[in-house]
């Protein structure tokens, strides 16, 4: 039981003060202890104390003070409570202050703030007897009210800073009120962006301290961001302002930010704006920059690359893709395989030496899609990254092709001018030479191009030459521009004088359009000369000859008259030169023959075909000649035709010789056909004599006789038949026959004499033919004949006849000895023949095949044969259906 | 009637055609030909080139006149060019020499039959 002065028993007052829920304490006056009489539950409990440990003991005792608490002074205030109230018997009050409370177990303390009232209780004496201090803890209020304190004096602190910031913020703000956008609050910056002055600006709308700002879109904005409470953002806007007096464009980035009050009420607009005119015109001008960049690089026609050197990619302008001929861009690999094949050696090492130099230059070919060949030049940068590792190539694509074929025809031409055959010079107004090509040089010899520099003009010609540059030539190239004549030069090794033709012209200046050179192109005249004159030498020559040869000559314009003849035909004719052109010669002509050999020429004429007629003349010795014309078609270089140029021979001599040899053969034939008939005759007669007296052996030699009668007889035929084909006097009486029933009388008659053999018909129609039909009899037989005579081993010939594509053919087949290939080719020559083996030899002349591939030929039909060695021959011919 | 210049190839026919049974009467000219005025041959075999005479000639005129222009003409030539002729002459055959006898017996059996 804890000792108490009071002497009251549990329950009534004293449980009231034990449980009063208001710490409590009753100390005794007894200054300067003032002991602890009592204490309760709250009290312990707010103090952390025990009952037992406070009771009894000073107060001070009880509760030290704080000895790291320096500036409370604790114990003197409440000594001064104490005292107070006992001194005026009356409470006492101290209020907030801090008093700590041990922490029991520790030395530590708790720090405690408190309200305290010290009331005295007095005696019925009216004396303190004792007094209650009642410490209401309070640390928590006191806490929080320093806390607002200090919460306060942060935020007028924080005002203040915001406002120091508002004000000398760098950027321009000012605060709106109210839907006429009132303005609250400007800073300086803001002032000094728009121009103006203060007084003239705050405390008063907006628009009233800028109207020229009013009429532009920003009222709108602001009246947006008032409406609907959401910020607006402006980027580089552009504002007219009126600064200074003077009217400005500037450009702003500017925030139009809504004040929202705690009902969400928009009250206002914070403006902040900053000034980004000299950003904007310096975008303004960069881009202008990079765009006249563009322009120009467009102007020139380049494209321009970025070529990643790690990754590989490239970066193209549209331009690039056009000169490689795309219409679009395409994977870097394409534009390298567009470049000519031939090329690709020259761009590799470009890229080999730009990775060591720094800068990429070459020029190649690129065909495009359409085949066509360009020249393309690349130039170009080499980047590096900070170890000196290549990182990429920018740089410009130029097409060159108009540079090159420029260059190209420049080379030519300068070879051109080089190799000339002609001299080419270009004479300066000081009277040098400032350039001869080679063959100049060599003309009037130079040795060497000082030599032509240092040569003057008058050097090179006599001075009666150079009197004549001077005056005439100089001149008139001068006045016209360009002279050209014949002059003469010297040669400077050999002084020489000789002539040349000479074509100057005047060369100005492009610019100034003043005369600046001559330039000359000079042609030797010796070689031409001499030309001319071997010319004039060749055609004398000529002429001599046509007028001395045997032969007359003609010529013939296209029209066909006659634009020449030679002085043996004027003999001839006795007609003059003048009276046989155009169609007189016609004159001479014997006047029977005038009419065809006209006409054949007419014809020929159109056909453009080789001329040849015989005709008779009328000579001027009185006589009639014979001769033969001919003429061959001409054309120019152009291949038009140009006319005739041809001879006339005199035949007369010939014909008289054809004559009698046509006689001889007339009476060769007759001659020796005559004896050889009547021998044949008696020997028929005799031979059916014996036959009939049964001197059969006789008759036998007889008949034996008559075949070899037969023979000559054959052998007589043909070469009177070889010479009327070269002689052109085989007669054709051609008239229609039914060509089947030829082969069968043939046949019939030939089977009489066909020995061993049978001659096997196998005939298709074959319908009327017309030609001459004992020609072809003997064609028919000479083939039949032929095939028994070449097939001695066999016993069967086949004749076979057919019709087809509008030719009847006859083919006479036969199982002989067969003839080569070689010799296929040479059977219907002239005397060929075919000649068998050892064991077989074959009579006759060679010239039977020959005369029927005549006589075919001139029927206007063919002949032909094939044939295999040891297995026979087969011999056709075919004659069309007329 | 036989009428060719050449004395052989008369004889030779001659005997043959005699030995095959016919009466013959042969000339080396051709006047023996055109001066006929009787007794007519059944058949002339007769030559185109006789002297003085061309025998189409002959011929022409024997088929011209109304007593001889039935007799049959053989007409014989070593030119066989002259065969067009001799037919355009009125010939009504022709034979080129040298000939083969039968084929002239198989003419005139033909042209006499």
């Amino acid at each position: 039981m804890n000792h108490s002065i009071f002497e009251v028993p549990h329950g009534g007052y004293r449980d009231v003060f034990y449980n009063n829920p208001s710490a409590q304490l009753i100390m005794s006056t007894d200054a300067p202890f003032y002991t602890i009489l009592d204490v309760n539950q709250a009290y312990l409990e707010s103090t952390n104390s025990a009952r037992e440990t406070i009771v009894g003991k000073s107060v001070f005792a009880a509760f030290p003070a704080n000895p790291t608490d320096n500036v409370s002074q604790n114990i003197e205030r409440t000594i001064f409570s104490f005292e107070e109230a006992i001194s005026t018997k009356k409470t006492h009050t101290m209020s907030n202050y801090r008093y700590d409370i041990p922490i029991p177990g520790t030395d530590e303390f708790e720090e405690r703030y408190w309200t305290t009232s010290n009331t005295p209780v007095l005696d019925e004496h009216g004396e303190v007897m004792y007094f209650i201090h009642s410490p209401n803890n309070v640390t928590e209020n006191y806490k929080l009210a320093q806390r607002e304190k200090a919460g306060v004096v942060a935020l007028s602190n924080q005002r203040q800073q915001l406002y120091s910031v508002f004000m000398q913020a760098p950027v321009g703000i000012v605060i709106l009120k109210g839907t006429d956008f009132f303005v609250e609050l400007v800073n300086d910056n803001y002032l000094e962006l728009v121009g103006k002055k203060r007084e003239e600006f705050e405390n008063r709308s907006l628009w009233e301290g800028m109207p020229e700002v009013e009429s532009q879109v920003f009222n709108n904005l602001l009246q947006g961001v008032l409406k609907t409470g959401i910020a607006y953002h402006g980027s580089e806007a552009e504002v007219n302002i009126v600064r200074n007096g003077v009217l400005e464009t500037l450009y702003f980035n500017f925030v139009y930010e809504p004040l929202i009050e705690l009902d969400n009420r928009v009250s206002g607009i914070i403006v902040v704006a900053i000034d980004v005119t000299d950003m904007v015109k310096s975008k303004d001008q960069l881009k202008e920059a990079e765009e006249r960049a563009r322009l120009a690089v467009d102007a020139v026609g380049l494209g321009t690359f970025d070529l990643d050197l790690v990754g590989g990619e490239m970066i193209t302008t549209p331009q690039f893709d056009k000169i490689f001929g795309f219409d679009k861009h395409v994977p870097r690999a394409e534009f390298v395989n567009a470049m000519h094949p031939d090329d690709h050696e020259i761009r590799i090492k470009a890229h080999q030496d730009a990775i060591k130099n720094g800068w990429i230059f070459y020029e190649v070919r690129v065909i495009w899609k359409d085949g066509s060949v360009h020249w393309i030049r690349v130039e170009g940068k080499v980047f590096y990254d900070d170890n000196g590792k290549e990182l990429r190539i920018l740089g410009t694509l130029l097409d060159i092709t108009e540079q090159r074929n420029f260059r190209e025809e420049q080379r030519k031409l300068t070879t051109l001018v080089d190799n000339s055959v002609d001299l080419m010079s270009i004479l300066n107004l000081n009277g040098t030479n400032s350039y001869i090509n080679k063959a100049g040089m060599a003309l009037l010899g130079f040795e060497n191009e000082e030599h032509v520099l240092e040569t003057p003009i008058a050097k090179l010609h006599t001075p009666e030459d150079l009197a004549f540059v001077e005056a005439e030539v100089l001149p008139q190239v001068m006045q016209k521009g360009r002279w050209a004549g014949t002059m003469y030069v010297k040669h400077l090794q050999t002084e020489e004088i000789f002539p040349v033709y000479n074509n100057c012209i005047r060369i100005d200046d492009p610019v100034s359009g003043n005369p600046i050179a001559v330039g000359a192109v000079m042609r030797d005249l010796r070689p031409e000369l001499a030309a001319k004159q071997a010319l004039a030498d060749s055609e004398q020559l000529l002429r001599n000859i046509t007028t001395a040869a045997p032969t007359a000559l003609w010529m013939s314009d296209e029209s066909g008259d006659i634009t020449y003849v030679n002085q043996t035909w004027i003999d001839w004719s006795g007609v003059d030169f003048t009276s046989s052109l155009g169609e007189q010669w016609m004159k001479a002509i014997y006047a029977d023959d005038r009419q065809r050999i006209g006409d054949k020429f007419m014809i020929d004429l159109a056909n453009r075909a080789f001329y040849e007629a015989e005709f008779r003349l009328n000579h001027s010795d009185g006589t009639i000649h014979w001769c033969v014309i001919t003429g061959k078609p001409q054309y120019n270089n152009a291949g038009d035709f140009t006319g005739y140029i041809g001879s006339c021979s005199d035949i007369t001599e010939q014909k008289h010789l054809q004559q009698q040899k046509d006689d001889f053969i007339g009476v060769a034939s007759h001659e020796l056909k005559t004896p050889v008939t009547s021998i044949k005759a008696y020997t028929q007669v005799l031979e059916k004599m014996l036959k009939n007296q049964g001197a059969e052996r006789e008759a036998g030699m007889i008949a034996k006789m008559d075949s070899q009668i037969n023979r000559l007889t054959s052998l007589i035929g043909d070469l009177l038949d070889v010479t009327k084909i070269n002689s052109g006097k085989l007669q054709f009486n051609d008239r229609e026959f039914d060509f089947n029933q030829l082969i069968k009388e043939l046949i019939d008659d030939l089977q009489h004499t066909a020995g061993k053999h049978v001659i096997i018909q196998e005939l298709e129609h074959a319908g009327m033919v017309y030609a001459d039909r004992e020609r072809i009899s003997q064609v028919i037989t000479n083939l039949i004949t032929n095939a028994i005579k070449y097939s001695p081993e066999s016993d069967s010939i086949i004749v076979r006849t057919s019709m087809q594509n509008k030719e009847v053919s006859l083919c006479v087949q036969d199982f002989g000895i067969g003839i080569t290939k070689q010799q296929q080719e040479k059977v219907f020559e002239q005397f060929y023949r075919v000649s068998g083996d050892l064991q077989h030899t074959f009579p006759g002349l060679g010239l039977g095949l020959y005369i029927s591939s005549e006589i075919i030929k001139r029927e206007g039909g063919r002949i032909w044969v094939s044939s295999k060695v040891g297995e026979g021959s087969t011999f056709c011919f075919a004659l069309p259906i007329k | 009637m036989i009428a060719d210049d050449d004395p052989g190839i008369v004889d030779a026919i001659d005997i043959m055609l005699s030995y095959e049974g016919y009466d013959i009467v042969s000339t080396l000219t051709g006047d023996t030909v055109l001066n006929m005025d009787s007794d007519y041959p059944d058949l002339i075999l007769l030559d185109v080139w006789m002297p003085g005479h061309d025998g189409r000639d002959i011929c022409k005129v024997l088929k011209q006149k109304q007593e001889t222009k039935h007799i049959p003409v053989i007409m014989i030539s070593a030119s066989p060019e002259l065969k067009r002729s001799a037919t355009e002459a009125g010939a009504n055959d022709f034979l080129e020499k040298p000939f083969d006898i039968e084929i002239l017996l198989r003419k005139i059996t033909h042209l006499i039959k």
